[in-house]
């Protein structure tokens, strides 16, 4: 370990930001009937999650417009989580069936425009499963951390 | 004079394409040198790069909205040739159709809005009535008949291609949508009043011919090579040969389009965005071609038609072959736009042209690279793409009509400028009373 | 009184020029109610006639094209002085036209494939002298100055611009429609199963029924209805050259949210369908998507 790193370990966050380090800007699309549950849960059951993520209601993932999540990039997100119910649960039969073909084209065409696809993922997980959803944004944080901040903000 | 001056001209009017011309004249009043700046690209070139074939084809005609027609087909027969597909003859007879009806109304607009207005308001006339706006008002009867020209191939275009600006209907393996017998029956009629306008037209091009015979024997006379397309020596627009003609008239040489990499080259002039593309065996300059109007009418032995054919005799007996004289553009431009004309009746005339076999059910694209070329109404047109197995292009290389002529154009603008600026030759030219 | 009008064109095809002579016969009524001041492929005025006419002067500015050169600024900015309503003319101008969708390159990869590495160019060099320059990114125009009326379509029909102008000389307002292509088109449709995209040549397209019905990519649906559904009525499917509709923020974003809805497919194979999703969803508009607009600010485009 170097000596700038060791100063690291110790700093608060707020040290951390001063010296640079990156601390990404998460949008997360919550379904309402599951995943916002497992947010929730996730709050009140005091789990460990990192503050990166604005969390964001919606009735079903089925319900989110695509031009949401460009437009969230567009402002400067860093990452974009969507988080609906697993397939077969959706309240709405087949919302999150939806929102996964829409996402597969919205990853693949992030892709082709020149971003890292990474900066949108889709995630499923139960009202039940507030682990399930921190995991996810805490993976999310993580998979933001290694490709770097959306370039968009620097300017 | 005491110091060199520079003149710029920005921009150019009344041509497509964005141009300013640079003219040097130097401290002891000679022109020195004479650019023409085209001064803007957009690299489809590269974007094309990554989308279907058939989109291409869709893609394409946006280079041009004048010529929309002329890059659709190239598009269309260049992925077909990448491809290995051949369309049903009726299809071919569609697309021929549509070049024809482009050939006409271009050539059409193209002489009464951008050369008539020098001819008619006189070259030296004032700016606010030197355009076919000027025309119209002055010489209504000219100007409504100049525009139902236009009228009559951009209608036909449109029945054709589905729309006249960007058509949409050729696809590789061949037409989307097939020509009723209602609509051949219109045209066919409407055609009737196009012959009356284009005999008009002659008459009224022979005119000034004769009027200002001075200024087009005398003035830019510019020897340079030549290109166009034919079909066993015969005009042609969609599908033939290349041929090249040197400054004194021998056939230098006739090949197939897909072989152009050996006599085509690009030079990039530092000056210019649009290259100057020049007979490569030659090298830059003395391989300086044009193409367009007069071009064809040098390269090929005939036309296609009677009354075509016999307005060429009369230019070559007047002027001999091949023509030099820069102005004989506009009359190489009246016999193409008889013939196609002509050209429209054969294939309206044609029962193949209502005919359902238009289009190829099964189409597999492939790995490989095709060349489309045919000639637009400014001259000839190649597009060359490479596509993967998914009939995704690759690569893409174009080399459009106007490119041909840059280089000529600057030639003859040069000889152009001495002949004024130095020699004071519109002194002594003989120029009639403009009519406007 | 005629009002006075200037007509430019930035870089463009000339279609939208092309598209209003085409009016033809309808030309000798429109005319008299013009004054032209600019217009460069039918009138002899330079751009320094233009520049020296007093701030505000001109009553319409039609503006073509996008930009792609330094020299289309200028000439956009120019405009915006000199006119009192400025109106962006085709998708060129409001979307950035076809053109756009060379933002998915930087412009050194653009100007290296035209100039540098073309099969046929014989000298390589990129053109400098008396050459106004490149923008790095194309944007669209309303971004860059204020437009006050826009008109969309590659081009707009002849119609469509005449009933923009004649709208502003009888000072009417011009407001654009929310309804699509679909709301105009003549073909038939059914309830929607679709089990797999068809490329456009494959089979053949039956006429009278709908063509996204029938498994091929038809943008009607997410297009501005103003065209008269061209294409579809020659089964040809709409590529969505009029751009999204006033109430939809992104072409793209609206088709895939549609295509969700429609495909009966695995997103895998939905995917596979739409190798090129840029091209195939942003025809006309891909600069002024989110995607293109955030590729600008990362290259620091300059106005
Ligand atoms: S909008 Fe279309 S028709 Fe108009 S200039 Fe642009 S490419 Fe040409
Ligand atoms: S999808 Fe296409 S064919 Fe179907 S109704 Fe809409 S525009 Fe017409
Ligand atoms: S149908 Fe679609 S692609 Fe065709 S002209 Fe209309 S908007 Fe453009
Ligand atoms: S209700 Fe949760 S995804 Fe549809």
């Amino acid at each position: 370990m170097t000596a700038a790193s060791q100063q690291i370990t110790k700093s608060s966050k707020a040290k951390r930001k001063a010296k640079g380090e990156f601390e990404p800007r998460i949008v997360a699309f919550c379904c309402n009937w599951c995943s916002y549950a497992g947010a929730d849960l996730a709050g009140t059951s005091r789990m460990q999650m990192p503050p990166n993520a604005r969390i964001i209601r919606v009735n079903c993932t089925g319900r989110i417009n695509v031009s949401f999540i460009l437009d969230a990039l567009h402002q400067g997100a860093d990452g974009v989580l969507i988080s609906g119910c697993h397939p077969g649960d959706c309240h709405y039969t087949s919302g999150n069936l939806k929102m996964q073909g829409r996402f597969t084209l919205l990853r693949h065409l992030v892709k082709e425009a020149g971003l890292h696809p990474d900066r949108v993922h889709l995630q499923w997980a139960s009202a039940a499963e507030g682990d399930v959803f921190t995991q996810g944004i805490t993976a999310m944080v993580e998979r933001i951390k290694k490709i770097g901040p959306n370039k968009v903000k620097e300017r | 004079m005491t110091e060199e001056k520079t003149v710029k001209i920005a921009p150019v009017t009344r041509l497509e394409g964005h141009g300013e011309l640079t003219l040097k004249i130097g401290v002891d009043g000679k022109v020195k040198d004479v650019q023409f700046n085209v001064s803007s690209t957009r690299f489809f070139e590269k974007f094309l790069e990554g989308r279907f074939g058939e989109e291409a084809v869709r893609i394409a005609p946006r280079i041009c909205g004048i010529c929309p027609e002329p890059h659709h087909l190239a598009s269309t027969k260049a992925v077909e040739a990448a491809w290995r597909i051949t369309p049903p003859p009726a299809a071919v007879k569609l697309r021929r159709l549509l070049i024809n009806a482009k050939q006409f109304s271009s050539h059409a607009i193209h002489f009464f809005a951008l050369a008539a207005p020098d001819f008619l308001a006189g070259p030296l006339g004032d700016p606010a009535k030197r355009n076919v706006v000027a025309i119209i008002k002055a010489l209504p009867d000219v100007g409504k008949m100049a525009l139902q020209m236009m009228q009559f191939g951009q209608d036909l275009c449109a029945a054709v291609g589905g729309k006249a600006i960007h058509p949409v209907t050729s696809i590789p393996g061949g037409i989307m949508h097939p020509f009723s017998e209602e609509k051949r029956d219109e045209y066919l009629k409407r055609s009737e009043d196009a012959l009356e306008w284009t005999t008009a037209t002659v008459d009224l091009a022979k005119k000034v011919v004769q009027d200002y015979w001075d200024p087009i024997t005398k003035l830019a006379i510019v020897p340079t090579y030549y290109l166009g397309m034919h079909n066993n020596g015969k005009h042609e627009i969609y599908d033939g040969k290349l041929r090249v003609m040197d400054p004194d008239g021998k056939i230098v040489a006739d090949f197939k389009p897909k072989d152009y990499r050996k006599y085509y080259g690009e030079y990039v002039a530092n000056h210019s965005y649009a290259t100057h593309v020049y007979y490569k065996p030659e090298g830059y300059p003395k391989g300086i071609w044009r193409a367009n109007t007069l071009a064809r009418c040098n390269v090929v032995d005939e036309m296609t038609t009677p009354l075509a054919q016999e307005a060429l005799k009369e230019m070559r007996d007047a002027l001999g072959r091949p023509i030099h004289a820069t102005f004989a553009y506009h009359w190489a431009r009246i016999i193409e736009l008889v013939q196609s004309l002509e050209e429209i009746v054969g294939l309206l005339k044609d029962p193949d042209i209502v005919s359902a076999d238009i289009k190829l059910a099964d189409v597999a694209p492939r790995k490989g690279d095709g060349v489309g070329c045919v000639e637009a109404p400014r001259g000839t047109l190649i597009h060359h793409y490479w596509t993967d197995e998914r009939g995704i292009i690759t690569r893409a290389n174009m080399i459009v009509a106007t490119n041909n002529n840059i280089a000529g154009l600057e030639k003859s603008l040069l000889t152009t400028a001495r002949q004024i600026f130095e020699d004071n030759a519109l002194d002594d030219l003989k120029l009639p009373e403009p009519m406007i | 009184m005629a009002k006075r009008i200037a007509l430019a064109q930035l870089s463009s095809c000339w279609g939208c020029d092309q598209s209003l002579v085409d009016l033809h016969l309808g030309l000798l009524d429109v005319l008299p109610k013009l004054d032209i001041v600019f217009w460069p492929t039918v009138v002899d005025y330079k751009l320094a006639d233009l520049e020296a006419l007093p701030n505000r002067s001109v009553h319409i500015g039609m503006v073509e094209g996008s930009c792609r050169t330094k020299e289309d600024l200028h000439l956009l900015k120019v405009m915006r002085e000199k006119c009192k309503t400025l109106v962006a003319w085709g998708s060129c101008s409001i979307f950035g036209g076809v053109q756009g969708l060379a933002n998915q390159w930087d412009l050194k990869e653009l100007l290296e494939r035209k100039f540098i590495q073309a099969e046929t160019v014989t000298d390589p060099r990129i053109p400098d002298e008396n050459m106004p320059g490149f923008t790095e990114h194309i944007t669209p125009n309303p971004q860059i100055v204020e437009c006050d009326v826009l008109l969309p379509g590659c081009p707009p029909t002849s119609e469509n611009t005449l009933d923009a102008l004649t709208a502003l000389l009888t000072n009417k307002p011009f407001d654009l429609p929310t309804k699509t292509v679909c709301d105009q088109c003549p073909m038939e449709r059914k309830e929607k199963h679709i089990k797999k995209f068809k490329r456009n040549y494959e089979g053949n397209i039956e006429a009278g029924k709908c063509i996204l019905d029938q498994g091929y990519l038809c943008l009607g649906f997410a297009t501005m209805g103003l065209c008269g559904a061209q294409c579809p009525s020659v089964t040809t499917p709409c590529k969505g050259c009029f751009g999204p509709t006033p109430i939809m923020s992104d072409h793209g974003a609206k088709i895939i949210s549609a295509l969700g809805a429609v495909a009966e497919m695995e997103p895998e194979e939905l995917k596979g369908s739409f190798p090129d999703p840029i091209g195939s969803f942003y025809f006309t508009d891909y600069a002024a998507s989110y995607l293109s607009k955030m590729r600008g600010k990362e290259r620091g485009q300059e106005h």
